[in-house]
């Protein structure tokens, strides 16, 4: 169409693309991952011998760190203007969600990687090449005695991480779908899902040694929990939108019912992502039996689910905003 | 007194000419195919009986301004006036103020990779004493734009002597831009 105004070009272009949408699946699966990671260390371990570590402290301990930096990385190459990145860290705006969340993510990376160097302390030690970070490990490792209260304020970080992807999104009053009250919990639990699926398939690829089946029953009982609690939360997401009329409603159909973006939501996110861990849950994993390779399928389901939920908010958010 | 600005948009008034967008493009280098402001055009109703809508689309200067309000670096900034302004040094681009305005009013200049929008002209006009460059265009007085607590200014006329609209005023951000609604053509809606 040749409008007599110009071109309309600058008004359909999708602002948050998909790094972003992969930034807070990374970054939910850090906060979760690191969640998971200290409840089983706290709740898990009370028959254990102190030298040998859950694998699922140690697949949290290598998850959080790589995931969070990673996800600032693309964060950072997202921006208009990557090397003015440093005005977040010295120009605060505390109104801003955004600032608020750079705040807790400029304690919890470092935090995070504390946790791993203390956790891999002997393989730190014994490495031809990590073993220069040796003396630095070592003295944080002095401080040993405010462990636990370091890990409580990691675990309280990785639910601030974890939630405030939610609340960026809802802060925005021209998108429907973002503007919700439902988002910052919906990603806290399907965060803490994808940490305890990242864990386990971390977990049993990589330290099959310290698997402890009653850690890996635990969680998978938890997991289901939080699945079970996910799929009330995009209802009430969508009867909110519905609920509001207007703008909210027509998003919230179209969302559901156009296109491509219908489709992901359908069969990524409630099917892949919800229905078949449940229905993997009630058979093949009936009475927590341990069988490695539904518990490995169970695990590579949820993370696609989250994954796509992340997108088909992202994405269906900015389409879909009602506007007529 | 502290000043309070106003631009007026008379629909019934505004033919579509697109004065004020050229204008405003050889006033703010703005690059191709993206734009600052525009007057989008909506043709209503049956042949023969149409109706034109010419609705102007840019930044309303909220008073309430969700730009101002979610910016990490404090870089969508208000003036003393209550004009929302850009500081280019402290803008990162990360868009989200962009995502948050409701009314579609900043895009990134595909050249600079900074944020921009309608700034009223502040800086190269209205804080000179001159009136935004869209404004000074207008063959047909569509755009009225000054001092509301002025009582001898147009502006302040205009106002008194219109049924004044504030677009989207339902979300409460408290636009400085308002429009006088068009009664011309089939159905006077």
């Amino acid at each position: 169409m040749n409008n007599v105004w110009g071109s309309m070009a600058q008004y359909d272009v999708i602002n948050w693309p998909w790094p972003i949408a992969v930034y807070l699946f990374l970054a939910g699966a850090s906060a979760g991952s690191i969640i998971i990671a200290l409840l089983v260390k706290w709740n898990r371990h009370d028959k254990e011998v102190a030298t040998i570590w859950d694998a699922m402290v140690k697949a949290g301990a290598l998850i959080s760190p790589l995931t969070i930096i990673v996800g600032l990385i693309l964060l950072i190459l997202d921006l208009g203007k990557p090397l003015s990145f440093y005005w977040l860290l010295i120009s605060y705006n505390f109104e801003s969600v955004m600032t608020l969340g750079v705040i807790a993510l400029f304690l919890y990376t470092p935090l995070s990687l504390v946790f791993t160097a203390l956790i891999f302390e002997d393989v730190i030690k014994k490495n031809a090449l990590l073993s220069i970070i040796y003396p630095v490990v070592n003295y944080v490792k002095s401080y040993s005695k405010y462990a636990k209260k370091i890990e409580y304020v990691l675990f309280f970080l990785a639910l601030i991480v974890g939630a405030y992807t939610g609340f960026l999104l809802s802060a925005n009053m021209s998108i429907p779908m973002w503007n919700s009250p439902i988002l910052p919990i919906l990603f806290l639990a399907s965060g803490i899902s994808a940490g305890i699926a990242g864990n386990i398939l971390v977990g049993m690829l990589f330290f099959k040694s310290s698997i402890n089946k009653e850690s890996i029953k635990y969680l998978l009982m938890l997991d289901l929990r939080v699945i079970m609690l996910e799929i009330p939360l995009l209802c009430l997401l969508f009867i909110g939108m519905f609920y509001s009329g207007g703008a909210a409603k027509v998003s919230a159909m179209q969302a559901l019912s156009v296109g491509n973006w219908a489709l992901v939501f359908w069969v990524g996110v409630i099917a892949v992502g919800l229905v078949a861990p449940v229905v993997i849950a009630l058979t093949a994993l009936k009475n927590h039996d341990y069988k490695v390779k539904f518990i490995l399928f169970n695990s590579i389901v949820v993370l696609i689910g989250v994954i796509l939920l992340r997108f088909y908010i992202v994405y269906a958010g900015q389409i879909f905003t009602g506007a007529i | 007194m502290k000043k309070k600005f106003r631009m007026i948009h008379d629909e019934n008034l505004c033919i579509g000419c697109q004065a004020c967008s050229v204008a405003c493009r050889s006033e703010n280098d703005v690059p191709d195919n993206v734009f600052r402001m525009q007057v989008q055009i909506e043709t209503k109703g049956i042949f023969p009986d149409l109706k034109m809508n010419m609705q102007r689309h840019s930044c309303v200067m909220c008073e309430d301004a969700p730009c101002v309000t979610v910016c990490p670096t404090g870089a969508s900034f208000q003036t003393k006036d209550g004009l929302v302004q850009i500081d280019h040094r402290l803008c990162v681009s990360c868009k989200y103020c962009v995502v948050a305005c409701p009314y579609d009013a900043r895009f990134m200049n595909p050249i600079t990779k900074n944020i921009e929008k309608c700034t009223f002209c502040y800086s190269n006009r209205v804080s000179k004493g001159l009136e935004p460059a869209c404004v000074t265009v207008c063959p047909t007085d569509a755009l009225v734009f000054g001092d509301i607590n002025d009582t001898t200014s147009e502006v302040y006329k205009k106002a008194k002597e219109s049924n004044l609209l504030y677009p989207k005023a339902n979300l409460g951000t408290k636009p400085k831009v308002a429009f006088v609604p068009n009664k011309k053509g089939v159905s006077y809606e």
